[in-house]
């Protein structure tokens, strides 16, 4: 068990306690589909966007855990599940790929910016062709003289709309090659770059996301994060903080599911009876309660051993199956459970719901985590007959 | 036995389990032919990390330093630590 001290305790409620100020019209946002700015303002001077960020370039210095633990606040304490989005959507993008291999005079321009939250970050990888092979992305990236020229599109950019910097992936070499993806930080007001319009989908609607045209987009050298040829290798690494950044938050909002189903049960009754008393009702809280907790044990455990350098590769695939899954498992209880008002939009059940879908496809989908997991356990090779 | 060795033989029997460690030559290009696929990659890398106490995380590295044995084995004796050289 980790025990917090009093200094990450106190930052943590700090946050928390904006946190709970935000998302009261959540409910409306979300059907008009507009973005928290006000809420992001309030993050952003609370200094959460800096937390693991190197204190050189303006961050917090948190660890990873520091992070997890605060953020996991964050999704409790505000209701509002795509503000929460975009924050770690901005963190992990923009923030993680620099820190980790950004060159210097990149981290020294553009994390200060990200930390304070003065730009917005965002990063591009699926394209309309297809997201889980990104091996196989098909835009590409030409060297010309002290530049790339980049061409293509990418669909499904969260915070699109709303970015000031893009990290880009397109291909410098073979299709399929691992070694032909390369990482470029884009402004978004590079000539040649166009953002679509927001595009409405089934939930998170108050982070926005859109597509993005590269129509010979110049980009100098000396914007590749990582090397030419290392974009496999940053996705991996930001991916793994986007799993544990994102559905720490998602951890923080099953928790709050639970205690609100917990307190529902407990006064509404039929038959004479708190509906809580009848065994089917109990069991579905047991299991989002197995859900809650499951997916706060994993991340956390993956993030301890992620922070000590160990191989997290198989774990954050299961992290992620377990956190995103248990949460469309427990928000679909959470309807249930609220029956008729469950269902309808006026309580913000069912949008819990619609938000959960979402995690089961975005980092990884729960199909290529479980194809990911087959191929770590060797599965996909043919043991060699003596 | 020698590192090219064991990496050759760790390589062959995860990846070309048809082939013998003696045919698999230590410039052979790992990468294009599609023996190491990313998701492969990331196992090895998590391999090479436990069996030669390399912190990878804070590496600046990139496939190319993978594509062949070779490269591989010249990788692994950069930064293994000292005493296990
Ligand atoms: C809310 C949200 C936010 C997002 N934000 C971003 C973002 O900021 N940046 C970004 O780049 N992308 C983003 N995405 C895109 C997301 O990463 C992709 O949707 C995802 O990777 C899947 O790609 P795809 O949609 O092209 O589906 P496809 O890859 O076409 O897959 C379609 C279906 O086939 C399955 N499938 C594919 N291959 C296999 C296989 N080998 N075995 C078994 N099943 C398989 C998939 O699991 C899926 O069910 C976001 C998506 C969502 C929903």
């Amino acid at each position: 068990m980790i025990h917090w001290t009093p200094e990450q305790q106190e930052l943590r409620a700090a946050i928390g306690a904006v946190a709970a100020e935000l998302g009261k019209d959540h409910l409306e946002r979300d059907a008009a589909g507009i973005f928290d700015e006000e809420g992001w303002r309030r993050l952003r001077d609370m200094g959460l966007f800096s937390l693991p960020f190197d204190p050189a370039h303006g961050g917090l210095g948190k660890d990873l855990l520091t992070t997890l633990y605060v953020l996991e606040e964050l999704g409790y304490r505000c209701p509002d599940a795509g503000l929460g989005f975009s924050v770690s959507t901005h963190m992990v993008s923009t923030g993680v790929a620099l820190q980790r291999f950004g060159s210097k005079a990149l981290k020294e321009h553009y994390l200060p910016q990200v930390c304070a939250g003065t730009v917005i970050g965002a990063h591009a990888i699926t394209e309309p062709a297809g997201g889980s092979d990104a091996m196989s992305m098909r835009t590409t990236a030409v060297a010309d003289g002290d530049a790339f020229v980049l061409n293509g599109s990418k669909s499904f950019v969260s915070n699109g709309p709303i970015a000031d910097v893009i990290v880009v992936y397109a291909r410098t070499g073979a299709p399929g090659e691992v070694g032909g993806i390369t990482t470029f930080l884009v402004r978004s007001d590079t000539p040649g770059l166009s953002v679509g319009r927001p595009v409405a989908k089934m939930g998170l609607r108050t982070s926005p996301l859109a597509e993005l045209f590269l129509d010979d987009v110049r980009i100098p050298r000396d914007h590749v994060v990582g090397g030419v040829g290392a974009g496999f290798l940053v996705l991996d690494h930001v991916m793994k903080w986007e799993i544990l950044c994102g559905f720490a938050i998602t951890a923080g909002e099953m928790r709050r599911r639970l205690e609100s189903c917990v307190e529902y049960v407990r006064t509404r009754t039929a038959f004479g009876a708190t509906i809580g008393a009848n065994q089917s009702i109990a069991n579905r809280i047991v299991e989002m309660r197995i859900d809650t907790e499951n997916a706060h044990k994993w991340l956390f455990d993956t993030a301890e051993k992620l922070q000590a350098k160990a191989d997290v590769a198989a774990d954050i695939a299961m992290t992620k199956l377990v956190v995103s899954e248990g949460n469309v498992r427990s928000a679909l209880s959470a309807v249930q459970i609220f029956g008729g008002y469950g269902y309808t939009a006026e309580y913000g059940v069912e949008k819990q719901l619609r938000d959960a879908v979402g995690g089961t496809i975005y980092s990884g989908t729960s199909e290529i985590q479980r194809q990911r997991l087959a191929s770590l356990m060797g599965l996909d090779r043919p043991v060699k007959r003596a | 036995m020698t590192l090219q060795r064991e990496i050759t033989q760790h390589i062959v029997s995860e990846y070309l389990p048809d082939t013998p460690a003696e045919e698999l030559a230590a410039d052979y290009d790992l990468i294009a032919t599609g023996v190491v696929t990313s998701l492969q990659l990331l196992r090895l890398i998590g391999w090479l990390g436990d069996r030669y106490d390399i912190p990878f995380g804070d590496l600046d590295i990139a496939p190319d330093d993978f594509r062949s044995v070779a490269a591989i084995a010249e990788l692994v004796s950069r930064h293994r630590p000292v005493a296990a050289n």
